[in-house]
């Protein structure tokens, strides 16, 4: 009679047992006595520079056991993994809204204390500092490396057809219709994936609006259609120069393209150059400033963070933790990146630069550089969807007014928080 | 005859079956539900600290371009892909129920898409629709089919369908040809001597003996479409120009990476409402079909 | 006119047949470009419709070795193996005995005819409200992993087979069970010696039903598993669809990779998995 309950008993069991030992190969690695450090970046076309890294530390590290895992669309994986409540110790993502969002929800941990900050540029931690919804006390992120967006240029079919590098909007035009002329391809674009849009928009905006449009509008200053209706004008005009139907073609589509010779430029960031020289590893590409302004020297670059290292807050072995940054920004470890990844350091040193940023080195020594405005933007806003619904349909009106509407919805809480803030600390409470 | 000691038995078995079956039920599926709807009053971004937010989100919802367009589609790729598959499967059933050779190894063939996994489809019919079809259409001149289907707004959304379609008429069509095989011979027997043919025939004596696997087809249609995201992942990922974000898209999308994890919580809500709405009106409204008939 | 079956007049329907074989080239044709993309080289590609419809130069399995290492494809096999045969054997046991306790006693009980509408009305709750919530409460209970998904599959598919099971119920009399229970058997005993091999034909269906769905699905393990490293089989199409690049020959080997093990299944039991698919859809 006992005998059935037993089953139905069992019966759970099979689900229950079935779940732990299925949890149990998961995560049963810490019984070799190291302290575990995981570590968790996005930028998945790095994959092999970061294994490099790992084996590194971890054949010089007797006591930590360093994992690293860089998972493809790692932003979604992440916040997922937020949602579980399973954190990573320490994150590799970019400087953009993400790292506002994570700073403002208190989860990542504060590293004034840590000694390798003595060695980044300031204006890396400024940007950084920018990044802040409202200012904050202490630091949170190492600013590790560095990208800069403009136009990426063939250098072998400029050299062949004697064209010059622009330095204004109308200079630009000119070699843009000079190149059409000659039957070949101006640009290229991969907008399928939408937020390729961005890295003109962004390269132009450095140039026309003003760094700090976003905190402006946020305090109720300024609007966007006013602050970025030249942008949108002038993003507008480059669609005929670049092939048909941008839209059916995607990133990688794009880099392809560029790659093969079929168009004398790409205006990308410094990061598509590996996935560029991956299919032709003996292209001769240069770069310059994205030239919108009418001026010359009205010229302004678009560098931001691209890989920054934040602890979480939850991280429970702070030193171990410590010790893996500190490897991170050994020159040598630094080095092993930008062979592979052709990047700016954040750090001070000597280091190998990239050949394909030489036109952008001066800019990069005087400072002249701004961050990306989208890394104010919030990414539920999908402004990239918008500038690629703009650039289809042409209708600037709408465009910079959807652009302020929407904003006002989005960032409503931000806002209120802003200006609560404000009315706390007095006027100018975020200058910086 | 049975006696007091065995009735109790009974009773007592089936209530030890019934009951860890209803916790394991509530706990995965009415549990998160309510979760979902708590959720929904709150600016959770997934992480960090949250306030209380009232109905702020359900008003946004209604007043949001970007939830309005991903309905509007989802209906219209819904209501067209619908049609389309149960047109298409009562015509192949048809042909695959006359007398024909090779029937069975014809009825494998039409399934096979079934099968498949909705997202290698999708990456498969991608690079056909950006690489094959504007090749095909340059060549032969045809200027619709010049460009990517998936490039245009115009296109996108019926590159989706046709996908959809592709793989949902296999099983359509199978439950129509069960249907079909339901039909005694002597109706057609009666039919042929009031001298019905062709289309009237389907109409006044195929058709009314199959509405019920027509029922099945329109109710397991509608819900599967209202519910795409697999194709879409592998399509467009929403695009050209937001132009094709399902509904279950934009909540994955914006509630898990977006950071609108309270937002997009009563973006669910409404959208259970809504199938809920919709599963209960098709179902009583075919039934008095039926009835009717 | 030998054959058995044909009624009537008149013999083949030849046009029909013809245009049906026509018609299964819309079948095969994405199923032939995706199997010469996937032998041919990236510099094969052109851009001409004869080019693009050609064979491949060489019939080589290089982009089939690469795509297995990239995709590392056994154990996404074995993941999607595992999942899927844990999920169907699971949902047999279980959801049987619970078609069966309410399907016996929905009739003369409240209690039962609720948990019956409560279980089925499940059918109509979307997925993805329960998506966000779900990620949070499995994470917590530790089952943020391959097991969790098990469990959920089995109650995702839960009210579709307690409807067919409790449907397919009403066939069997209940003098069968009586009769076992004068010679003193227990209703326990009972079902499994009596009523759980009768249902066989209903096991089948949902069997064939739940494995083809658990099978294909991406969103579940895409949320419930993300950062534990494992990949089911077409989550693995999902995330490395980056590292494809455009070698769009080393993706294509990489999903037809993913194709073949229910393709091959498919063809093994093809007439099995029809018969439940009607089954299911006509109960």
């Amino acid at each position: 009679m006992k005998r059935k309950a037993w089953i139905a008993v069992g019966l759970g069991a099979v689900l229950l047992g079935a779940g732990v030992t299925l949890t149990g190969c998961g995560d049963s690695s810490t019984d070799n006595g190291k302290i575990q450090i995981e570590m968790v970046q996005y930028k998945q076309e790095a994959v092999k520079a970061f294994e490099q890294m790992e084996e590194k530390f971890n054949a010089t590290h007797d006591d930590i056991e360093l994992t690293i895992e860089s998972p493809n669309d790692a932003m979604t994986i992440l916040k997922t993994r937020f949602i579980k409540e399973d954190q990573p110790d320490i994150i590799g993502i970019g400087g953009d809204i993400n790292y506002s969002n994570f700073l403002d929800s208190e989860m990542l941990m504060d590293i004034s204390d840590f000694d390798g900050l003595e060695d980044v540029k300031q204006s890396y931690k400024d940007i950084l500092e920018n990044l802040e919804f409202v200012p904050t006390e202490g630091t949170y992120a190492v600013p590790y490396v560095a990208n800069a967006a403009g136009i990426l240029y063939n250098k072998d079919m400029f050299e062949e057809n004697g064209w010059e590098i622009p330095t204004t909007w109308d200079e630009f035009l000119t070699l843009l219709d000079t190149i059409q002329a000659s039957g070949q391809q101006p640009l290229y674009f991969g907008f399928k994936d939408s937020w390729t849009c961005l890295a003109p928009w962004n390269a132009m905006a450095c140039d026309l609006a003003d760094a700090d449009v976003c905190q402006q509008v946020n305090r109720g200053e300024a609007t966007f259609s006013e602050a970025y209706r030249e942008v949108a004008e002038k993003i507008i005009q480059l669609l005929p120069y670049a092939q048909d139907d941008p839209v059916a073609y995607s990133y990688n589509d794009a880099c392809t393209a560029f790659a093969r010779g079929e168009s004398a430029m790409y205006c990308i960031g410094s990061y598509a150059v590996p996935q560029i020289l991956s299919v032709n590893p003996d292209m001769n590409i240069d770069s310059f400033v994205f030239p919108a302004h009418d001026e010359a020297d009205g010229q302004i670059l678009n560098s931001g963070v691209d890989l920054l290292f934040a602890v979480m807050e939850d991280c429970e072995n702070k030193e171990a933790a410590y010790e893996v940054l500190r490897f991170m920004m050994e020159d040598e470890t630094i080095q092993i990146y930008l062979d592979d990844q052709n990047a700016i350091p954040c750090k001070e040193g000597e280091f190998t630069l990239p050949s394909q940023l030489d036109g952008m080195t001066e800019y990069i020594e005087a400072d002249k550089m701004v961050d990306y405005q989208d890394h104010h933007y919030p990414s539920e806003m999908a402004v990239d969807a918008m500038i690629q619904t703009y650039l289809m349909d042409g209708d600037t009106d709408a465009f910079l007014e959807k652009f302020d509407t929407e904003w006002q919805r989005y960032n409503r809480d931000l806002i209120r928080k802003v200006q609560q803030y404000e009315e706390e600390h007095g006027e100018g409470g975020n200058e910086s | 005859m049975m006696d007091k000691a065995k009735g109790n038995e009974r009773k007592r078995t089936f209530l030890l079956i019934t009951i860890p079956i209803l916790v394991l039920f509530f706990t995965f599926n009415t549990l998160p539900l309510i979760k979902g709807f708590i959720y929904s009053f709150t600016n959770f971004k997934g992480y960090g600290s949250y306030e209380w937010v009232g109905l702020r989100n359900y008003i946004d919802l209604f007043q949001d371009a970007r939830v309005g367009r991903s309905y509007l589609f989802t209906f219209k790729f819904a209501v067209v892909c619908t049609i389309i598959v149960n047109v298409v499967s009562l015509i192949l059933a048809l042909g695959l129920n006359s007398k024909i050779k090779a029937k069975s190894a014809l009825r494998g063939i039409y399934f096979i898409p079934n099968v498949l996994g909705g997202l290698v489809v999708g990456y498969i019919f991608s690079f056909i629709f950006t690489y094959i079809l504007p090749t095909i259409g340059q060549t032969l001149g045809i200027e619709a089919l010049s460009g990517s289907m998936l490039a245009s707004t115009k296109t996108a959304w019926f590159a989706i369908v046709i996908v959809a379609a592709w793989q949902s008429i296999a099983m359509n069509t199978i439950i129509y040809i069960s249907g079909l095989q339901t039909v005694p011979e002597d109706v057609y027997e009666a039919g042929s001597i009031d001298g019905a043919t062709g289309w009237t025939k389907f109409k006044s004596l195929t058709f009314p003996l199959i509405i019920p696997f027509f029922t099945i087809n329109m109710v397991l249609c509608m819900k599967n479409f209202l519910m795409a995201f697999d194709q879409i992942m592998a399509l467009t990922k929403g695009g050209p120009a937001q132009s094709t974000e399902s509904i279950s898209y934009l909540i994955y999308q914006n509630g898990m990476s977006g950071g609108q994890f309270g937002f997009q919580s009563a973006n669910a809500v409404l959208f259970f409402i809504v199938i809920v709405a919709i599963s209960v009106f098709q179902l009583s409204f075919m039934n008095k079909k039926e009835e009717q008939l | 006119m030998m054959k058995k079956k044909s009624q009537g007049v008149g013999g083949t329907n030849w046009p029909i047949t013809i245009l049906l074989i026509i018609g299964c080239v819309t079948i095969f044709f994405p199923l032939y470009m995706a199997v010469i993309i996937a032998f041919k080289q990236p510099s094969e590609m052109t851009n001409d419709i004869a080019g693009a419809l050609a064979f491949p130069s060489k019939w080589s399995f290089s982009n089939f070795t690469q795509a297995m290492e990239v995709t590392d494809f056994w154990n996404s096999v074995g993941n999607s193996l595992l999942i899927t045969i844990l999920t169907v054997v699971i949902a047999i046991l279980i959801h049987s005995l619970a078609g069966y306790a309410i399907g016996r006693n929905m009739g003369n009980s409240k209690f039962y005819k609720f948990s019956y509408l409560y279980i089925v009305s499940g059918m109509f709750v979307p997925f993805a409200i329960l998506m966000m919530p779900l990620v949070k409460q499995t994470s917590q209970m530790g089952i943020g992993n391959r097991a969790g998904v098990i469990i959920l599959y089995v109650v995702f598919y839960m009210p579709m087979n307690v409807l067919l099971y409790s449907g397919y119920l009403k066939n069997i009399p209940l003098a069968l069970e009586e009769a076992a229970k004068v010679d003193g058997a227990s209703t326990w005993k009972t079902y499994w010696s009596i009523i759980f091999p009768i249902m066989k034909p209903m096991h089948a269906t949902v069997a064939v039903l739940t494995a083809l769905g658990t099978w294909n699905d991406v969103m579940t393990p895409l949320v419930i598993m993300s950062g534990t490293g494992k990949n089911t089989l077409p989550l693995a199409q999902l995330n490395f669809q980056t590292q494809f690049g455009t070698n769009y020959n080393l993706a294509f080997a990489s999903y037809l990779l993913a194709l073949i093990p229910i393709l091959i299944f498919y063809l093994v039991c093809q007439k099995q998995i029809l018969n439940g698919v009607v089954n299911g859809a006509v109960k």
